[in-house]
C-alpha cells in the first residue's frame, strides 16, 4: 500500500475537510427538513383557486364520503374555493387532535365541532355580529364575549331511546314519566333478564349522569358551572353529591352492566340496535343511525324523567364551524364556513345523516325524515315550547363549560362509579382536585 | 554497518526521525473521523440530548402549548407531582406492569428457549412463530387483543360455551384490566427473550454439560449449575431491555384501555405524560413528569445493570 506524501496528502486533508463540511450540510438539511410543511402555506392552487383546509371527524354516522359530498355542495356554488379535508383520528379524539395541531402551528383553516373552545381561543378567529345574523342563538358558546364557533345546530344530550319490544316483553306498557317509574321500569327489565341500560366506553357511560344532573342540578341551579368556575361551589356540594349518588345507585342496583364499559362507542350503538339492552341514553344524533336500522319502528324516545315528572331536556347549541386565526386566507375560510352552514342542502344532509337540529333562522327540517328523528325533534320542540331546556352537563360550550381537560375526567369518573372502583365522595373529590390542577 | 552511513536517531513517539508526525501510526485524520462521527452526533444532539435539556427547562415553567405567556415557576411542578394522585397512581400502575413484564417473559423465555434449543425444521419454524409478535406493530397487536378480550369476543364466548355464566370483563373490570394489559405485553416480549436466551444457550460449550453428566449430574442440576450461570449475559440483556420497555409503555395502553376503565386504572407514566402534555396542554407540568420518569428509568437501569453484571463476574 502506498502512502501518499506531499501535495497528494495535503489534497486528501482538504478532501476530508470538504467531505466533513458536506456531511454537516447534509445532516443539517435532513434535520431541518424533518419539520412538516404548513398545510396552509399555499393559499391558492395552480388553477388560481383559493385553498382551504378543513378538519373533519369521520364517525359511524358521518363517514368520509359524507364530508366529501357536503364539501362538494359548497364548492359547486363557490367554484373558486378548493377544499382539502384533514380527518381527525376519531370522533372522540377530534378536540385533542385539533389542540395538538394548534400547538404545533398546523391547525387547518376550518374545523367543525370543536368543544374545548377555551383552550383553542388564542388560535381561533372571532365571528362578527353581521356574520352571525342568520343564526338563532348568535351568542351561544361565546368565550370572553367572543363567538369563536358558528352556533349552527342544536343537539339534545341525552334522550332515552328505548326498545319497545323489550319493554313489552317485560310487561311495561308505557315509558316512565317520573324517576320512581324509571327505577320501577329498570327493575322489571332486570327481573325479565333484560339489561336495563346499554352502556359502553367513557362518554356513553356518563350519559345517565349528565341526564340526572340536568333534572336534579341544572333545573334548579342553571348557573352551577359558572359558580364552579368562580369557586363559589365545588363538586362536593350537596346537590351535586345527591345527583351523583343517584347515578352510582343505578350501577349498584345492576341496571347498568359494568362489563359493557370496556366496549367502544360503535360497539355500544351496535349493542342497543342488536337488542342487548332496553334503554340507551344518548344524544339526539343517534336518531340517524336508529332510522337506518331495521328496528326503527320499535325504537321510542322519552326525556330522562325528573322526580316530579316535570320536563327538563338538556340541549346544546353550537357545534358548527370555526376558523383558524392563522389561516393564510381568513376571508376565504370564513366564506367557506358560512356557506357550509347556511346552504339548505347541507343542512338537510346533516339532518338525515347526523340528526342535527339546524339552529338557522327560517329553517325547517326536510320531509322524509325517519320516525326516530321525528320523535326526538318533537320532544325538543315540546321542551322549547315549555321553556324546559337546560344545559347538558359536560357538553357545555364557551364560558359556561368546564375548564379545559375536565370533560375527559368527568367521563372517566363515570366509569369509576359504574365499576365501583370509587365511591361518590372519592369521585367528587377527584373532580375537584383535577379542576384545581386544570385551572 | 557501512562506514559513512548517516544514522538518524528516532524522534519522539509518533514522529519520524526528522520530527514529522507519522500519519500511519496516528490513523485517519481528524476531519476524516469527524466526517463519520458528525451525522450520528448531530442527530443525537438535536433529537435526544437537546430535547432532554429543553424538557428540564420547560419543567421549571408553567408552559401550556396554547397559552401565549409562559412563566418561570421554579420547582413548583415537582412539588405538585408529589401530591398528584393521578401521577402517583400512574407510578403504581407502571411499577406493577414493569414487575410483571420483567419477570414473566424472562421465566417463560428461558423455558421456551430450552425447549427450542434443538435442531430440525420444526424447531426453526417454532422459533419464528415465537418471534413473530415482536415484529408486528404494537398497535396492531393491541387492536387484535382488544377484539379477542372483548365481552363478546372469542375468549368469553368460549367460556360461556363451557358454562361460565358471567365471564370476566378482561378489559372493563378495573381489578383485571391491568393484568390483561400486562399479559398482552408479556406475550409480545416473549419472542425477544426466547431469541436472546437461545443465542445464549448456543454459546454454552457442550463439553461442560457432558463433563457434568459424566460426573453424575442430572438434567436439572446440569441446567442449574452449568447452563444457567452461563446465561447470565442473556439475563442481563433481557432484564434491562424489558425494564426500559415496560417503564415507557404507551401504545398498548392508548389502544387497549386508553388508561381506563375509569380514572387511570391502567394509565402508565408515559401515558399520563402524553395526556398532560398534549391533551390537557400542561406542557410544563408534563415535562416535570417526563424528567421524573427519565431519572427513575436511568436509576433503575444503572442499578439493575450493576447488580446483574456483578453477578456475571462472580459466576
Amino acid at each position: 500500500m502506498t502512502i501518499p506524501t506531499g501535495p497528494c496528502r495535503a489534497r486528501i486533508r482538504t478532501n476530508d475537510r470538504m467531505s466533513f463540511v458536506a456531511m454537516l450540510l447534509a445532516v443539517t438539511l435532513a434535520v431541518t427538513g424533518c419539520g412538516s410543511g404548513d398545510p396552509s402555506s399555499a393559499p391558492t392552487s395552480a388553477g388560481g383557486k383559493q385553498k382551504v383546509s378543513f378538519l373533519i371527524f369521520p364517525s359511524p354516522n358521518l363517514p368520509e364520503s359524507y364530508w366529501k359530498a357536503q364539501v362538494a355542495l359548497v364548492t359547486k356554488t363557490h367554484p373558486d374555493l378548493e377544499v382539502e379535508l384533514v380527518a381527525a383520528p376519531s370522533e372522540s379524539e377530534r378536540n385533542d387532535y385539533a389542540k395538538q395541531l394548534a400547538a404545533s402551528g398546523q391547525l387547518p383553516d376550518v374545523q367543525i365541532g370543536m368543544q374545548d373552545l377555551i383552550a383553542l381561543e388564542p388560535s381561533l378567529e372571532p365571528w362578527t355580529e353581521e356574520e352571525l345574523k342568520d343564526f338563532l342563538c348568535p351568542t351561544c358558546g361565546a368565550v370572553n364575549g367572543k363567538v369563536l364557533q358558528l352556533p349552527a345546530n342544536t343537539q339534545t344530550i341525552p334522550n332515552v331511546f328505548y326498545n319497545k319490544k323489550l319493554f313489552a316483553k317485560a310487561g311495561i306498557e308505557a315509558p316512565p314519566k317520573t324517576y320512581a317509574e324509571l327505577l320501577a321500569t329498570a327493575e322489571k327489565l332486570k327481573a325479565a333478564g333484560i339489561t336495563p341500560f346499554v352502556s359502553g366506553g367513557a362518554f356513553v357511560t356518563s350519559q345517565p349522569w349528565t341526564a340526572i344532573l340536568a333534572t336534579d342540578l341544572y333545573a334548579k341551579t342553571p348557573d352551577w358551572m359558572t359558580k364552579r368556575r368562580q369557586g363559589a361551589v365545588t363538586f362536593a356540594a350537596p346537590d351535586m353529591k345527591a345527583a351523583t349518588q343517584k347515578f352510582a345507585d343505578l350501577a349498584a342496583k345492576g341496571y347498568i352492566d359494568k362489563r359493557q364499559i370496556g366496549q367502544d362507542y360503535p360497539k355500544t350503538q351496535e349493542a342497543f340496535l342488536a337488542g342487548k339492552g332496553a334503554m340507551y341514553p344518548m344524544g339526539s344524533w343517534f336518531a340517524a343511525a336508529a332510522d337506518q336500522s331495521e328496528m326503527k319502528a320499535d325504537i321510542g324516545v322519552f326525556a330522562w324523567p325528573s322526580d316530579d315528572g316535570s320536563l327538563h331536556l338538556p340541549a346544546y347549541t353550537g357545534g358548527g364551524l370555526s376558523v383558524s386565526a392563522t389561516a393564510k386566507n381568513v376571508a376565504a375560510a370564513k366564506r367557506f364556513a358560512l356557506a357550509f352552514q347556511l346552504t339548505k342542502e347541507n343542512l338537510d344532509a346533516s339532518v338525515k345523516a347526523d340528526a342535527l337540529f339546524p339552529a338557522i333562522k327560517g329553517y325547517t327540517p326536510p320531509s322524509g325524515t325517519g320516525p326516530v328523528f321525528k320523535s326526538v325533534y318533537d320532544l325538543w320542540q315540546q321542551a322549547l315550547a315549555q321553556k324546559a331546556t337546560v344545559a347538558p352537563f359536560g357538553w357545555e360550550a364557551g364560558d359556561t363549560a368546564m375548564v379545559p381537560g375536565m370533560q375527559g375526567k368527568f367521563w372517566s369518573a363515570a366509569q369509576d362509579l359504574v365499576s365501583g372502583e370509587k365511591n361518590v365522595d372519592q369521585v367528587l373529590s377527584f373532580l375537584d382536585t383535577e379542576w384545581e390542577k386544570s385551572g | 554497518m557501512a562506514v559513512g552511513t548517516i544514522h538518524r536517531r528516532p524522534g519522539p513517539a509518533g514522529t519520524d526521525a526528522r520530527g514529522r508526525r507519522d500519519r500511519r501510526r496516528r490513523g485517519p485524520g481528524l476531519w476524516h473521523f469527524l466526517t463519520f462521527a458528525a451525522p450520528g452526533t448531530l442527530v443525537y444532539l438535536c433529537l435526544v440530548l437537546a430535547p432532554i435539556i429543553m424538557s428540564v427547562g420547560y419543567s421549571l415553567t408553567n408552559q401550556a402549548l396554547l397559552r401565549p405567556r409562559t412563566e418561570f415557576v421554579g420547582l413548583r411542578n415537582y412539588e405538585l407531582l408529589l401530591r398528584d394522585e393521578t401521577f402517583l397512581q400512574s407510578l403504581r400502575v407502571t411499577t406493577i406492569l414493569t414487575l410483571i413484564v420483567v419477570i414473566v417473559p424472562n421465566v417463560l423465555g428461558v423455558a421456551v428457549a430450552v425447549l427450542l434449543d434443538r435442531r430440525g425444521w420444526l424447531y426453526n419454524a417454532l422459533r419464528s412463530v415465537f418471534f413473530t409478535p415482536m415484529v408486528i406493530s404494537s398497535v396492531v397487536i393491541s387492536v387484535i387483543w382488544t377484539r379477542i378480550l372483548a365481552d363478546d369476543g372469542p375468549v368469553n364466548q368460549a367460556l360461556r360455551a363451557l358454562g361460565v355464566r358471567e365471564p370476566p370483563g378482561w378489559l372493563s373490570d378495573p381489578d383485571i384490566a391491568l393484568y390483561s394489559l400486562s399479559s398482552i405485553v408479556c406475550w409480545q416480549m416473549l419472542g425477544f427473550c426466547v431469541v436472546v436466551y437461545l443465542a445464549g444457550l448456543q454459546g454454552v460449550p457442550q463439553e461442560l454439560g457432558e463433563a457434568a453428566a459424566i460426573d453424575g449430574a442430572g438434567a436439572v442440576r446440569r441446567f442449574r449449575h452449568v447452563t444457567w450461570p452461563l446465561l447470565a449475559p442473556a439475563l442481563t440483556i433481557n432484564t434491562v431491555v424489558l425494564l426500559i420497555s415496560a417503564f415507557k409503555i404507551f401504545d398498548h395502553v392508548k389502544v387497549i384501555t386508553n388508561g381506563g376503565p375509569g380514572t387511570g386504572t391502567t394509565a402508565s407514566v408515559a401515558f399520563v405524560v402524553l395526556q398532560e402534555g398534549f391533551v390537557e396542554n400542561r406542557t410544563g407540568y408534563a415535562s416535570a413528569e417526563a424528567v421524573v420518569m427519565l431519572v427513575v428509568i436511568a436509576a433503575l437501569s444503572v442499578v439493575t445493570l450493576r447488580i446483574l453484571q456483578r453477578r456475571e463476574v462472580q459466576l
